[in-house]
């Protein structure tokens, strides 16, 4: 007897991007109801697969195959008529349009020229029911916290009788409470016949929510096999390609003067303030490491520190000076340096020359300038050296740094930033989107930068990052700081706890 | 100051409003759909010049009719198939296109109509003005709005189709979405190139009616530059009314109320030169009380512009 | 045709550098083909039509009236380029420079001091009033969050009414059957550099602003600042550029400029205020042409405005031999434009 064809197969898929290999003749396979995770670090692959699968992408060579067919996916509408749904790890919702507005888009059910918004109303909640993600048809998606919107994607790829659901890394911004009501929903749809892609790096997720597990590294499958028979040292092992170690070598430094003190600091509207009476200090030769949920309030307690974003209420101290109400400059010349987390929009100007980039912040005192002029050969030389030492490969430093990797111009932020020499060193998700090599390379400059007896300030989504690094770690939910932890109390059992709400007493908090 | 709002002041007003408010709501459906209109000016601009070239060649206002609504659409597809399909910046497309009508309508003058400023033909067919029974009986009122064009009814009517179709319609679904969120809008299935393509269409043909009004519905004339900045005040009538028809439709009435309080201060022998510059600085005065900045964050489909 | 596009594209192309070279010549050439057809409404063989103005434009003994033309376009065309280069647009060109040219009037006529300090005195007072609109029209954006695009074209028309109804009224010289001033008397005027020509100290003032404002681009921690907000506005915030100050400053630049430019015309060829003359050669709308097909660099904007200025005189010697309208010319720089920005040669960085 033939076994019936698999829901999906994916053949030899092959997808090059300029200089990169992104997908080197990938198979893949997928059963009816079933839960399928794909594994692999940044950069593994995992994205551009999915992204051809749905039709976002176009592979160079391979095939895919539905229920034995061939078919051919030229966009996303080819992919949505053939039921696979997507649920990308930034949402894709109209965030001022209702939840029902949402779901039906483009699929909307009609009276007359009008639309029936009775009908949607009642189809939204018919399909929240039956799958237990209960959801108001007409709240508007602004006013719904993450888990919820989460929810509405998975609907709006129901109501579009999605049989294959991707989801790409879809507890990145969930608390594990949510996560794992997320994973009953999983549950449910596998019981009822759909089959689900979890894109995954986590491997307690994806041992506990699936039936079968792909690796992938540097664009091939380098495992494939069932979870039961599969276990997380083995799953380590075929995405890096070596044995799990990710804690840094890091001496014992006395703590410093006093860097930054922040005492009960708020930002935003008084009725939901995204940053709700944070204080702490840090001290030079310390990494202080802030874990949370993305989406918690990092990035506002992040902008209102370095002056980007007004705050309410509460004082900022940078080595001794009050600079609450300062300007960035000003807290910049009383010595904070920022690596910022959004490299594109904030940390770079694409379309200017790496010197441009590498100056900003030096061009208007010596050595680079002098009574403001710029001292052209000097910001060449300045230029031509960070890139060396940083090793920033590219051409020269005429080049507009809008065509390098993501590693690359990060290595032009943080080699800008460093080069301040401040006491006090913000940096925000340092790592993010950049190779493994990138990531080595930028701990590394982080503990010199302890070592040298500099204050820094890590803010990751990145749990092990910030496990690794740290020597305080503060937890940040909802606005406020759930608590904090020397290094040697935290582990990822207990800080996952505490970015999750959880209490603070359990979690043994130092006073 | 008795009868200072007499017939003559509504129907100014009436008369001032409508261009601004067909311009509007075409600025209301590209900032909805995600694209910042600023050629609003001159689309209506080439609309009231071939509203006029067109009569005086073909000798109908049907002709004047036809070519208005083809030049200013003409002027829609250049900046919707620019800004979508050629990449280019909706603000500089716009500068440029504004630019452009006020030259070649310049030139056109000359060469076309065979004139320099002012080409007025007191014989050329106007709008007919209708007379609506009931409404126009109203005292005081009435004769200012019962008794107007058909384009002045018409620019009524469409704030309320404007309004119903964006908040009713599969269509006006699809429009704000893809304002909202473009990429959002395409993973469904929406073509939103084609949609803002259409939208910029439907835009330059409400601006062509604008043009068409200010050229042949009072008056039947063509002077150069003679929108004189409506277009502008009809954008920032579309940021006070946060492109929400109706609200949209209120700063209109308010900018159009001020240029008819303007004209009548002229006749109380206030100087022109002063008044007519009424409508402008109302304007801005209320751009400054409203503070769009606050209500820009309310409305995702803004273009960020400095 | 060919032989007409040739020393045009030749030169926007230099003007605009290596890398915006093939859009640029691109955008001109269309152009020339497209206000070809344009000039057959005027009953002219496109041929004809361009073959004058470019005759007319790079005609050797024209070109004393290129360049007084090109003065006044040149620093309009740098008056817009300044904001353009740091992501802003300033429409207002036109209230600034008419509220310039107004105010230069009044000092040099009714300053109670001696001629040599008038004169001076004069230009400043078109320099500080026009950049005192300029800023006015960037404090809507600050304190309301109005665009500057929007505000700046706005105060365009009460600038004008203003010096409009003044000049009709109080200040109007009775003597006069147009609405103007008394005329300034000689020793306030700019001096003529060139005898025999129309080349007044204002070719040099323009210069001086033109070297400078090529220097502080390239050379100064001031231009960078300005050139890295063009670039990405957030990143100049980061890197702790006062964002808010330099908006102020730069809108106070350009208004200066386009002052500057308003106090030349009077004081250095009309001699009095003139209603409606300082506008009608329309050297707003060309300037701000020109910074955009400059993309903002200054020393592009330079050269643009050279050859929009020699366009237009080349634009009055087609209408003086064939009897098209001079106008054209400005329906060619804005088709350039257009074609150019819709061909993605032209963009803000930001957004």
């Amino acid at each position: 007897m033939i076994p019936p064809p698999p829901r999906l197969e994916m053949r030899g898929i092959v997808k090059r991007y300029p200089g990169v290999l992104a997908n080197d003749g990938i198979d893949l396979s997928v059963g009816p109801g079933e839960v399928h995770g794909i594994m692999g670090e940044n950069g593994a692959g995992k994205s551009t697969l999915m992204s051809v699968l749905f039709g976002l992408e176009q592979a160079d060579a391979g095939s895919i195959l539905l229920d034995g067919r061939t078919i051919r996916l030229h966009s996303p509408i080819d992919a949505i008529g053939h039921g696979i749904g997507m649920v990308h790890q930034s949402f894709r919702l109209f965030d001022s349009l209702t939840v029902w507005e949402n779901v039906v888009f483009r699929a909307e059910p009609r009276r007359g020229p009008f639309l029936d918004v009775a009908e949607a109303c009642r189809q939204v909640a018919d399909l929240s029911a039956r799958y237990g993600m209960p959801v108001d048809p007409m709240a508007r998606v602004a006013d719904l916290p993450v888990g919820v919107r989460q929810r509405l994607e998975i609907l709006k790829a129901l109501y579009r009788k999605a049989r294959i659901l991707i989801l790409d890394e879809p507890t990145a911004v969930l608390t594990p409470a949510e996560a794992a009501s997320l994973f009953d929903v999983v549950r449910t749809l596998s019981g009822a016949g759909c089959s689900v892609l979890l894109i995954t790096h986590k491997l307690a997720e994806a041992m506990a929510a699936t039936h079968r597990i792909t690796v992938l590294r540097d664009g091939r499958v380098v495992a494939s096999m069932a979870t039961g028979a599969s276990s997380e040292t083995v799953l380590v092992q075929a995405m890096t390609g070596r044995a799990p170690a990710m804690r840094s070598d890091k001496t014992a430094t006395a703590p410093g003067p006093i860097r930054l003190a922040v005492e009960a600091l708020r930002t935003g509207e008084t009725a939901r303030p995204a940053v709700d009476g944070a204080s702490f200090i840090l001290r030079g030769g310390e990494i202080l490491g802030i874990a949370g949920v993305a989406g918690n309030g990092q990035s506002e307690l992040v902008e209102a520190l370095v002056g980007l974003r007004p705050t309410s209420s509460g004082t900022v101290r940078v080595n001794g000076h009050d600079v609450t109400r300062a300007p960035v400059a000003r807290r910049r010349q009383a010595g904070l340096a920022y690596i910022a987390e959004d490299r594109h929009r904030t940390a770079s100007a694409a379309a200017s020359s790496a010197a441009d980039n590498l100056i900003l912040g030096f061009h208007h005192r010596l050595p680079l300038a002098r009574h403001g002029l710029l001292r052209t050969r000097a910001v060449r030389d300045w230029a031509r050296r960070l890139l060396e030492r940083f090793d920033v490969r590219i051409v020269n430093e005429r080049v507009a740094v809008g065509t390098l990797s993501g590693g690359n111009l990060q290595k032009i932020v943080i080699a800008r930033e460093l080069a301040h020499d401040a006491p006090l060193l913000i940096a925000e998700q340092p790592t993010r989107g950049v190779d493994v090599g990138a990531i080595e390379f930028i701990h590394h400059q982080l503990v010199a930068e302890r070592a040298r007896g500099h204050a820094i300030l890590l803010v990751s989504s990145e749990l092990s990052e910030v496990l690794a690094l740290s020597d305080r770690i503060l937890v940040m939910f909802e606005g406020r700081f759930q608590a904090e932890l020397a290094a040697g109390d935290a582990d990822e059992a207990t800080v996952g706890l505490l970015m999750a709400g959880g209490a603070r007493a359990r979690a043994g908090v130092a006073a | 100051m008795s009868g200072f709002f007499d017939v003559t002041f509504f129907d100014q007003a009436v008369q001032g409003i409508t261009p601004i408010l067909l311009a509007a709501l075409a600025g209301t459906l590209c900032e909805r759909v995600g694209l910042f209109n600023i050629a609003l000016e001159g689309q209506m601009l080439v609309g009231a010049f071939a509203a006029v070239a067109g009569n005086h060649l073909t000798g109908s206002l049907a002709g004047g009719i036809l070519a208005a609504l083809c030049a200013s659409t003409l002027f829609g597809a250049i900046l919707g198939i620019g800004v979508v399909r050629l990449g280019g910046d909706a603000i500089i497309i716009g500068i440029s296109l504004n630019l452009l009508a006020s030259g070649l309508t310049s030139f056109l003058l000359r060469t076309v109509l065979g004139t320099s400023g002012t080409y007025s033909d007191p014989l050329m067919a106007g709008l007919p003005r209708l007379r609506i029974p009931g409404l126009a009986d109203l005292p005081l009122l009435g004769p200012a709005l019962g008794a107007e064009d058909a384009l002045v009814y018409l620019s009524w009517l469409l704030v309320g189709i404007v309004a119903l179709f964006l908040a009713r319609t599969p269509w006006g679904l699809r429009l704000r979405g893809i304002g909202e969120n473009p990429k959002a809008a395409v993973t469904l299935g929406e073509r939103a190139g084609r949609t803002k393509l259409v939208t910029t269409l439907v835009a330059g043909l409400l601006c062509g009616l604008g043009g068409l009004q200010l050229a042949l519905g009072n008056v039947t004339l063509f002077a150069e530059n003679m929108t004189a900045g409506r277009g502008w005040i009809a954008v920032a009538a579309v940021m006070l009314g946060r492109a929400r028809p109706v609200a949209v439709a209120c700063a209109c009435i308010l900018f159009g109320f001020s240029d008819a309080i303007g004209l009548r201060m002229q006749g109380a022998s206030v100087p022109s030169q002063l008044t007519d510059a009424a409508p402008y600085v109302v304007t801005l005065a209320a751009l400054l009380i409203a503070r769009p900045e606050r209500r820009r964050a309310a409305m995702p489909t803004s273009t960020p512009v400095l | 045709m060919k032989r007409a596009t040739a020393p045009a594209g030749l030169l926007a192309g230099v003007l605009t550098g290596g890398r915006r070279l093939t859009p640029t010549l691109l955008a001109v050439l269309a152009g020339f083909i497209v206000s070809g057809l344009i000039a057959t409404t005027a009953g002219v063989s496109p041929f004809e039509a361009l073959g004058a103005l470019l005759a007319g434009a790079f005609d050797g003994p024209q070109m004393a009236e290129t360049i007084n033309r090109a003065a006044p376009l040149i620093g309009m065309a740098l008056s817009a380029a300044l904001p353009f280069r740091g992501g802003m647009i300033n429409l207002g060109g036109d209230g600034q420079l008419v509220l310039g040219g107004f105010a230069a009037t009044l000092v040099a006529l009714y300053l109670p001091a001696p001629d040599a300090v008038r004169l001076p005195a004069a230009l400043c007072g078109g320099m500080l009033v026009g950049g005192l609109y300029g800023v006015l029209a960037v404090l809507g954006e600050l304190l309301a969050g109005i665009p500057v695009l929007v505000s700046s074209w706005l105060l365009t028309y009460p600038a004008k009414g203003l010096c409009s109804y003044l000049v009709h009224g109080s200040l109007h010289d009775p003597a006069d059957a147009l609405a103007a001033t008394h005329r300034i008397p000689r020793g306030v005027r700019l001096t003529h550099l060139v005898a025999g020509t129309p080349i007044t100290a204002g070719v040099l003032l323009v210069a001086i602003a033109a070297t400078l404002i090529v220097f502080v681009d390239r050379r100064t921690s001031v231009g960078y600042e300005l050139r890295m907000r063009g670039s990405n506005l957030q990143f100049a915030r980061y890197g702790g550029v006062a964002t808010r100050r330099q908006s102020v400053l730069v809108m106070a630049a350009s208004g200066a400029l386009a002052g500057l430019v308003g106090a030349i015309l009077v004081l250095g060829g009309q001699y009095r205020f003139t209603d409606g003359a300082l506008l009608a050669p329309q050297y707003t709308w060309s300037g701000t042409l020109a910074a955009l097909l400059a993309g903002g660099e200054p020393i592009a904007a330079i050269a643009a405005g050279l050859f929009f200025a020699a366009l237009q005189t080349g634009g009055f010697a087609m209408e003086r031999t064939l009897g098209i309208p001079r106008v054209l010319t400005m329906v060619l720089e804005a088709v350039i434009i257009l074609f150019l920005s819709m061909g993605g040669g032209l963009r803000r960085r930001f957004s």
